[in-house]
């Protein structure tokens, strides 16, 4: 009853005018980066990220967050029309919605995405409701131990999950670990690792690093060699799946929406793999599993409800305990901070308008980009048709913007390039970029609380492990790790994404 | 390059980033375990690089990996349009070291012209044309609605 009774709440929040416009100034936005090559929501993010600064949190947050489940659904669009995954978490899509497409039947790969993300978006919000008082109430009972491990954790399995090799997604966590460092020292206020330059005094910015591993590098890897994009040219048509594709879709919407939810809730592991996972398994229990790849629509609709189901059940981790599981939740857990909000245990009891005003917005959002997605979609074909020689100056230019407006600081456009540059070249060399930002934004959190236990373990590391929450963390993330540098499973790990 | 040297070579490079990054963090001060100093985290982050590092190095031995398979270090940067690359490259970087010098305006302005501009036709006026209008909407929506304070350069009542 307590639960319905903030939801109302959260609702009197959601449907305030301005909080209204922004969740669908989101949700717009969102599908329209979703849709556009080289930004991608964590840029995009990072770019509005300065204009929350002089509006209320509650609205800034359901704008942050419209941003990012609106992108998941725009990632879908291309992925069905052009054959390019905007995100990574759209890859699976392209398998059987193009072909599809390509078939004649964009329209209803169009509406089973759309109504698989609604439904999936819509029930991992219920679960974020359910879910997070509880472990809200187990988060009190943390202290630095529990968070330490619990950060160690999040790396880990996001590591673990990483595309690529697990020792380059460890390389790339401990150079992460090393920029967060940079600038005053958290406890002593000494400065440390500026190398002279007092641009570092306050260490590297969040938004000038996201913008350059995310945004940069993206267009120098795309500028490399501009091909132009084969958009499907027939007639969008029928988007309403019919009752035969119900009937095939309904299962896989529902295994895929319960299995990225739970997926999602584990720090690091997300969107991207919900969809891999879900794809394998609808092949699995398909009575036709040979026709995966040539059109399926349960290969459609599976992955693309795994994939938003996961999108709302990321921010469970972010709200009751203050750890964000990915980098949208670390841009919103730095929104948040930069409010004076700390996200975790007490964001419930101190700041109920913003989490069940978010909550409830999500809800709105996920109707929006419904009405958004179906009648709209002429017109996403038509942004996808510009071509990207108009598009990437554009993009970069935003890019500048973002980077600028955060601190209205040149310098910051200078650590933009810099880390466009380094990951354009880490790209180069399979190098991914999010577990060295992710790695960067709980940087602070892991020193803070490492450094604490052991100032008040009188210096025993015992204090990590004779706790039960935190023993049980850092055990699974030592498996995690023996197992990435364990050959026989890494080769295993290798056969298992080249089946899926 | 086989793929074992490639590796060698890279895990020899993050060894010496890691130890790179313990000689800073032992600068900064490490202090003690009963009271961690400035630099105790980045010991240990430099501490755990040198050692995935060392183990990139040497994790070939332990696989049965094909030994003729090679990695030609060339076709990963094989197909590049690198005058395209370099001349964007150098107008961002023109584009921050100016910013403060020139403002927003004229450098957005200017920039965003070179961006725009198609190497194929050479038709100046699109470009141009594009970027006036580019300039005056990013300034309109972030300067005048959203409130950003952008460099105003040699002309302080832009």
């Amino acid at each position: 009853m307590n639960v319905f009774h903030d939801l109302l709440y959260g609702f009197g929040v959601a449907f305030q005018p301005w909080n209204l416009l922004s969740c669908f100034f989101g949700v717009f936005i969102g599908t329209l980066i979703g849709v556009l090559p080289g930004i991608g929501p964590v840029g995009t993010m990072s770019l509005l990220l300065p204009v929350t600064f002089g509006i209320s949190p509650v609205t800034g947050i359901i704008m942050l967050a419209g941003i990012f489940y609106g992108a998941m659904y725009g990632g879908s669009t291309t992925s069905i029309l052009v054959n390019i995954p905007r995100e990574a978490a759209s890859v699976v899509t392209c398998l059987d919605g193009y072909q599809m497409a390509l078939q004649g039947r964009a329209g209803p790969a169009l509406g089973i995405a759309a109504f698989g993300s609604f439904i999936a978006g819509t029930l991992s919000v219920v679960g974020l409701m359910v879910l997070a008082n509880p472990l809200a109430a187990l988060g009190v009972k943390f202290g630095p131990a529990e968070y330490f491990s619990l950060m160690c954790l999040g790396l880990s399995v996001l590591i673990y999950l990483t595309q690529g090799s697990i020792l380059r997604g460890l390389i790339m966590a401990g150079i992460g670990l090393f920029f967060s460092l940079m600038g005053q020292d958290i406890i002593t206020g000494k400065t440390r690792f500026t190398f002279g330059l007092t641009g570092l005094i306050d260490g590297v910015g969040l938004v000038p690093l996201v913008m350059g591993f995310f945004g940069i590098s993206e267009i120098l890897f795309n500028l490399e060699m501009l091909t132009e994009r084969t958009v499907v040219k027939a007639k969008v048509k029928g988007l309403l799946p019919n009752k035969e594709d119900w009937r095939r879709s309904a299962k896989p919407i529902a295994r895929g929406t319960l299995l990225g939810f739970f997926l999602g809730i584990l720090p690091g592991a997300g969107g991207i793999t919900s969809t891999f996972v879900s794809y394998a398994l609808e092949k699995k229990f398909s009575k036709h599993p040979e026709q995966f790849g040539k059109g399926a629509i349960e290969g459609v609709a599976g992955p693309e409800s795994a994939n938003n189901a996961a999108t709302g059940a990321s921010l469970i981790p972010l709200f009751s305990l203050g750890i964000p599981s990915n980098v949208v939740a670390a841009l919103l857990l730095g929104a948040l901070m930069i409010h004076g909000i700390r996200p975790g245990p007490l964001l419930l009891t101190e700041h109920p308008e913003v989490f069940w005003g978010t909550v409830a917005s999500m809800y709105v959002g996920n109707v929006m980009l419904l009405v958004l997605n179906l009648p709209l979609i002429g017109m996403w074909v038509k942004v996808l048709q510009i071509p990207y020689k108009i598009l990437f100056p554009l993009i970069l230019l935003f890019c500048f913007i973002g980077a600028y407006s955060a601190g209205n600081n040149v310098f910051d456009l200078y650590v933009m390039l810099f880390c466009g540059i380094l990951g354009y070249l880490l790209r180069k060399f399979n190098y991914e970029p999010a577990p060295l930002v992710l790695a960067y934004v709980l940087g602070p959190m892991l020193e803070q609380n490492l450094r604490q236990g052991l100032i008040l373990s009188d210096g025993s590391f015992w204090i990590f492990v004779s706790r039960p929450i935190s023993a049980a963390c850092l055990i699974i993330t030592f498996v995690l790790l023996v197992s990435a540098v364990l050959p026989s499973l890494q080769k295993k790990r290798r056969v298992i994404a080249v089946e899926e | 390059m086989t793929s074992k040297q490639i590796r060698r070579v890279e895990g020899i490079f993050w060894v010496g980033i890691g130890i790179l990054i313990c000689i800073l963090g032992w600068r900064a001060d490490l202090g003690s375990f009963r009271e961690p100093g400035a630099g105790f985290v980045a010991l240990f982050s430099g501490l755990f690089v040198a050692v995935i590092g060392m183990i990139l190095a040497i994790s070939e031995i332990f696989t049965k990996a094909d030994q003729s398979a090679t990695f030609d270090l060339s076709s990963a940067f094989k197909g590049i349009s690198w005058s395209r690359l370099i001349y964007t490259m150098v107008l961002l970087f023109l584009y921050a070291l100016l910013l403060d010098i020139l403002g927003y305006i004229i450098t957005t302005f200017f920039v965003m012209w070179a961006l725009f501009y198609d190497w194929e036709t050479k038709r100046w006026f699109p470009s141009f044309f594009t970027s006036l209008v580019t300039t005056g909407a990013s300034y309109l929506v972030f300067e005048v609605w959203l409130h950003s304070q952008f460099p105003r350069g040699i002309f302080p009542w832009w």
